[in-house]
């Protein structure tokens, strides 16, 4: 568990080491830094909501080749003074945004990280409670005029419990919504 | 082709597709329980399943014995409860009332037409009927789906403080196994009904065909059960339950008993009792019908019986 926390922590500490950065530096090899908030809601499941962390190359598809970081979990959703299992979903998203330079852009991604789900008793040792995690998901991302982009998708977990293998509570379905504030943009 | 061709030949396609997704199951009346000839025992010879039929004035002996409301799951019949019948009846001195749930044991219409509360209003009915003619230990053995219909019944405030001595849940189902459950609702009217593996045996005693609309009832009453787990609740006093969990199962994700022990505490607060099983069978109490019978599953239903006629006995 304290793995859990330190890798957390680091995460955070990251974005937070972003942020201090000026806007609109004087790199070549960054294209566009977003951090921002995500809520995911699993079809006839949870809220999971935290964090997430967007990047461009210019040189990788010329922006049009998004690298990200999430990272959400019950205890920021329906954990919160519930008996919700509380679970951590890590992940790294790496997709394709259609229309460049456009303010709305489709994009289709592909995800994968880990999923662990605390079941806070010895009774229940036995049960699968951690995965990898293997989703595509697939929305709209809309860019503001104020440094914001809001991006909205549903997705599809491929690797989901199934009684006799796999955590219970990892279900196939999920939307998400993230609001990014630009914290780098290269000129 | 011609233009006029080409509609055409989609039009047949539309109409074979529309009418395929609003078709009858192919049921076989003379094998299936789906069909008009095979029903539960239980509506013709209701004094023989129901002890509140069966004994009309029970005397003060009867009042006193422990009765256990058995109750089955989804799609299921009484049979599911009767090894437990046999079972209890060479060793021990306990009355049991098998109960049908609404629009089971009976056709595929009829199940079709039933909401999940129509499954449930037997059991209190059963419940109210003992109480009334002055049972005073009346114990609850459910099964698959009958749980979270209990759970529910306990969360509404249905069972009063010692109202119920013990109450025992074979693999509850509270998260489903099939995940893509999840989406009867958008899938469901598409395809209007699906077919379960039933063996040839199991085609007496379970529905073969599962209408959507019951498999949506059933999303709706596990996601009802999950949502006041989650909020917690605490069982009446007097009560004790114990969860009989597979580590490995098809249908009910072993995952559920964690909800329960989450979401639901005995009056006194402390931890309701659980215990994972090391089968990968959905309600290892009931072996009959099943193609393969293992010694090992029959070690475990043993135990379980035991187990659970030990808590009455000591109740």
């Amino acid at each position: 568990m304290n793995k859990k926390k330190l890798l957390t922590f680091l995460f955070i500490a990251s974005i937070i080491c972003f942020q201090a950065q000026t806007f609109d530096t004087k790199n070549d090899w960054l294209g566009i830094l977003k951090v921002g908030i995500r809520t995911q809601k699993t079809q006839k499941l949870y809220w999971e909501n935290g964090f997430t962390v967007d990047f461009t190359f210019p040189k990788v598809l010329n922006n049009r080749l998004h690298f990200g970081l999430s990272y959400v979990t019950t205890r920021l959703g329906s954990a919160i003074g519930t008996n919700a299992i509380k679970q951590d979903n890590y992940l790294l998203n790496v997709g394709y945004f259609f229309r460049n330079q456009k303010k709305l852009q489709p994009f289709t991604r592909l995800n994968t990280g880990y999923f662990y789900a605390d079941y806070e008793s010895e009774i229940f040792d036995k049960l699968p409670n951690a995965a990898v995690l293997l989703s595509l998901d697939a929305g709209l991302s809309y860019k503001f005029k104020a440094p914001i982009t809001i991006d909205l998708s549903a997705g599809f977990n491929l690797n989901t419990g199934s009684g006799s293998q796999g955590p219970g509570t990892l279900y196939p379905i999920f939307y998400q919504l993230s609001v990014y504030y630009i914290v780098l943009k290269k000129k | 082709m011609t233009h006029k061709n080409i509609l055409f030949k989609s039009l047949i396609i539309l109409s074979l597709f529309f009418s395929a997704c609003s078709d009858s199951p192919n049921i076989d009346n003379l094998t299936m329980l789906d069909g008009n000839q095979i029903f539960d025992p239980s509506i013709y010879n209701p004094e023989k399943y129901l002890v509140s039929q069966a004994i009309p004035i029970p005397n003060a002996t009867q009042k006193n014995t422990p009765v256990i409301i058995a109750v089955h799951g989804y799609s299921a019949t009484t049979f599911e409860w009767d090894e437990f019948r046999t079972y209890s009846d060479a060793n021990a001195d306990i009355l049991i009332s098998q109960v049908l749930l609404g629009g089971h044991g009976r056709t595929y219409e009829q199940f079709k037409n039933a909401t999940w509360r129509d499954w449930q209003d037997p059991i209190m009915a059963e419940y109210n009927a003992l109480r009334e003619k002055g049972y005073n230990n009346i114990s609850f053995a459910g099964s698959s789906t009958a749980c979270p219909l209990v759970l529910d019944m306990l969360q509404k405030g249905k069972i009063p403080n010692n109202g119920m001595a013990q109450i025992f849940l074979i693999d509850p189902i509270v998260i489903p196994s099939d995940k893509l459950l999840t989406l009867i609702g958008l899938v469901g009217p598409m395809l209007g009904y699906f077919e379960a593996t039933n063996t040839t045996a199991e085609n007496s005693y379970w529905y073969r065909f599962r209408p959507q609309e019951t498999l949506n009832e059933l999303m709706d009453l596990i996601d009802q059960v999950r949502k006041e787990l989650q909020k917690g609740y605490k069982l009446p006093s007097g009560v004790q339950m114990k969860i009989y969990k597979s580590i490995k199962d098809d249908t009910a994700d072993a995952v559920s008993a964690v909800l329960i022990f989450k979401g639901l505490k005995n009056s006194d607060g402390s931890d309701i009792d659980v215990e994972m099983i090391n089968s990968a069978l959905h309600v290892v109490t009931r072996l009959e019908g099943r193609d393969t019978i293992k010694q090992e599953d029959r070690d475990i239903q043993k135990i379980v019986f035991d187990d659970m006629l030990t808590r009455i006995r000591n109740n």
